[in-house]
């Protein structure tokens, strides 16, 4: 299996933990990650995230700093499976650099009703958020 | 002799005047006590009243606050529109018309500008409507393993009743049909 920059293989594993950054507190409340936190960028129609889990929290948050906050106040961070992603019928695929980065692609999109294309893709940004973990910072 | 009040003569009367007729121990007719007894919840409705507007004036003042927040392209970082204008006030008159027996959402931004309203019981039993720049509301629902999602228009004056049913299931999680 090819293996990229950071050391990490191409494929992402079904087992795999990925963290989406969050830089609102609305973005989360007491119970859990909210499914507006992954919905996909209106620009690429992808939602970035990392290829780490919640430990060790230094190097989590030295990645979110670096390349995920834009300078933003980083309020915490949604921890997901692979294999919860996959299950919304969505892919991950790895997409460096930098390093450790992957995307969520596949959401529904329609040119001819981007309502009901929203609606598609908060059901399915619903079924991640109810299997994410969330990590406080 | 006392008679009742009526509405419009409560409202003449004052608040503050109808609170001490509500609440005064003098009087022990029958007909007095009758009378305290309707200014008592006529008192009641208003103070109900009251506190649902004071909530929803938290609600709208939170509409502010992330608005505000997320103010500028790339608030989280990456590629997010700021907050549309139009979505924010939509969402505040979603909250000024939301009947009274319905809870109020928590919000959430969105990267395409919109506001998502949550109506969260749990982690599996969600109702989430995100509020953009048109008057059609995009929806979506988790009930356990049921799960589903819809398109309503919203007029400005009243929320879609499939909605409030919607939401109404979730957190009664009651016995009301979603119409999917």
């Amino acid at each position: 299996m090819a293996t990229l920059p950071s050391g990490l293989d191409e494929i992402v594993a079904e087992d795999e933990d990925l963290a989406r950054y969050l830089t609102s507190s609305s973005q989360f409340n007491a119970l859990m990650v909210k499914p507006a936190a992954f919905l996909p960028s209106p620009k690429d129609h992808e939602t970035s995230v990392f290829r780490h889990g919640s430990e060790p929290q230094d190097r989590l948050w030295a990645i979110g700093v670096e390349h995920a906050a834009g300078g933003r106040n980083l309020h915490g961070v949604a921890i997901c499976k692979a294999s919860h992603i996959r299950a919304a019928q969505l892919e991950v695929i790895a997409e460096e650099p930098p390093p450790r980065h992957a995307v969520i692609r596949g959401w529904p999109f329609s040119e001819t009703d981007p309502k009901l294309q929203k609606a598609k893709q908060k059901e399915l940004a619903a079924i991640i958020a109810s299997n994410a973990e969330l990590v406080r910072r | 002799m006392l008679k009742p009040l009526s509405t419009l003569e409560a409202g003449l009367v004052g608040y503050a005047a109808l609170h001490v007729y509500a609440h005064g121990n003098s009087a022990i007719s029958v007909e007095a006590r009758s009378v305290r007894k309707a200014a008592h919840a006529v008192v009641e409705s208003v103070e109900r009243s009251q506190a649902l507007f004071g909530e929803k004036s938290v609600a709208i003042s939170q509409i502010a606050t992330l608005a505000n927040e997320c103010a500028e392209a790339g608030w989280d970082g990456d590629e997010a529109a700021p907050i549309n204008w139009m979505a924010a006030d939509t969402a505040v008159q979603f909250i000024r018309v939301l009947p009274d027996n319905v809870p109020l959402p928590e919000f959430a931004p969105e990267p395409d500008g919109s506001i998502s309203l949550d109506w969260i019981q749990s982690r599996h039993r969600l109702f989430s409507l995100s509020v953009g720049s048109s008057n059609r509301l995009a929806y979506a629902w988790l009930d356990g393993s049921d799960r589903g999602h819809g398109v309503s228009w919203f007029d400005g004056e009243r929320i879609p009743p499939r909605v409030v049913a919607g939401i109404l299931e979730i957190m009664n999680h009651g016995n009301i049909a979603i119409w999917s």
